[in-house]
């Protein structure tokens, strides 16, 4: 039975995980340029849960995050043509490249993480009370 | 020991936890898996566990049987099935986390009733062998 606690773990690792990358997309949400200072904005980033059946014997699955994928959506340009990193010629000239990251999108995926996160605490709490009333039987 | 633990519904009890503890696991990879595209529930089936435990009691008390023992099935927990056949979210996925979280609540209580019952066979033993009420 104790296997149900590695497969709610496995689940609160992937939930916290997808929280990592909520956190991240809403904390870059107006990063213009990336790490080395060139114009590059911010992608944000999909966490993909994959059922892992390794965890177990007796058929019952745990999670894992399969991969995090950056997303490919347009950045979102703004007309700033004084701006520092506006885009110089081009179809965009005079528009500057902003993060194409929806906050609501953002914070909705962040409340169903910690729901989940939450639920499998629940079971963790009911593995733990099973556990303890079989071991009753020997008091 | 046979004779003592055979005859007595402490052997049937003792399936019905192993069967509430495995259907646990499955319920909980069910839960972990809320968020996983195109998973789909897995469950075991209590009408049929509860069937095949049965009728084995019904085996076990027939007087004359010339069966290899008091349980005649051995396959009382069949194996880990698809769980619903119904709505899919368009995630490809069918956990209901409302309908899993009910499932594991009678499980549980499933497991208690179990356990109860498992502890008062005990203390009758107890009584009969300490020779005290």
């Amino acid at each position: 039975m104790l296997k149900a606690l590695d497969i709610s773990t496995s689940a609160l690792i992937a939930q916290r995980t997808r929280l990592n990358a909520v956190s991240g997309n809403i904390a870059n949400m107006s990063s213009l340029t990336d790490e080395t200072g060139k114009p590059n904005p911010y992608k944000a980033r999909e966490v993909v849960f994959q059922t892992d059946d390794s965890l177990s014997i007796s058929g019952a699955a745990g999670v894992k995050v399969s991969k995090i994928q950056t997303g490919d959506a347009e950045p979102l340009y703004k007309y700033q043509p004084n701006h520092p990193l506006a885009i110089k010629d081009g179809k965009h000239a005079g528009y500057v490249a902003y993060p194409n990251i929806d906050l609501t999108t953002q914070m909705v995926d962040a409340l169903e993480s910690t729901r989940a996160y939450e639920a499998n605490v629940g079971v963790m709490e009911i593995t733990k009370n099973l556990s303890r009333e079989t071991l009753t039987i020997l008091a | 020991m046979q004779g003592i633990f055979g005859g007595t519904p402490i052997q049937a009890l003792e399936h019905t936890l192993t069967f509430a503890q495995r259907r646990h696991e499955l319920l909980a990879g069910n839960l972990a898996n809320m968020d996983t595209p195109g998973y789909r529930s897995r469950d075991l089936d209590t009408n049929e566990f509860q069937n095949a435990l049965a009728e084995s009691i019904d085996n076990a008390n027939r007087p004359v049987s010339h069966s290899s023992g008091p349980y005649t099935r051995d396959d009382l927990y069949s194996g880990p099935r698809a769980a619903t056949e119904q709505v899919v979210f368009h995630d490809g996925s069918d956990v209901s986390l409302e309908q899993q979280v009910t499932e594991l609540a009678k499980n549980q209580h499933l497991h208690g009733l179990a356990i109860t019952t498992m502890r008062s066979q005990f203390a009758l033993l107890r009584a009969a062998i300490t020779e005290r009420a």
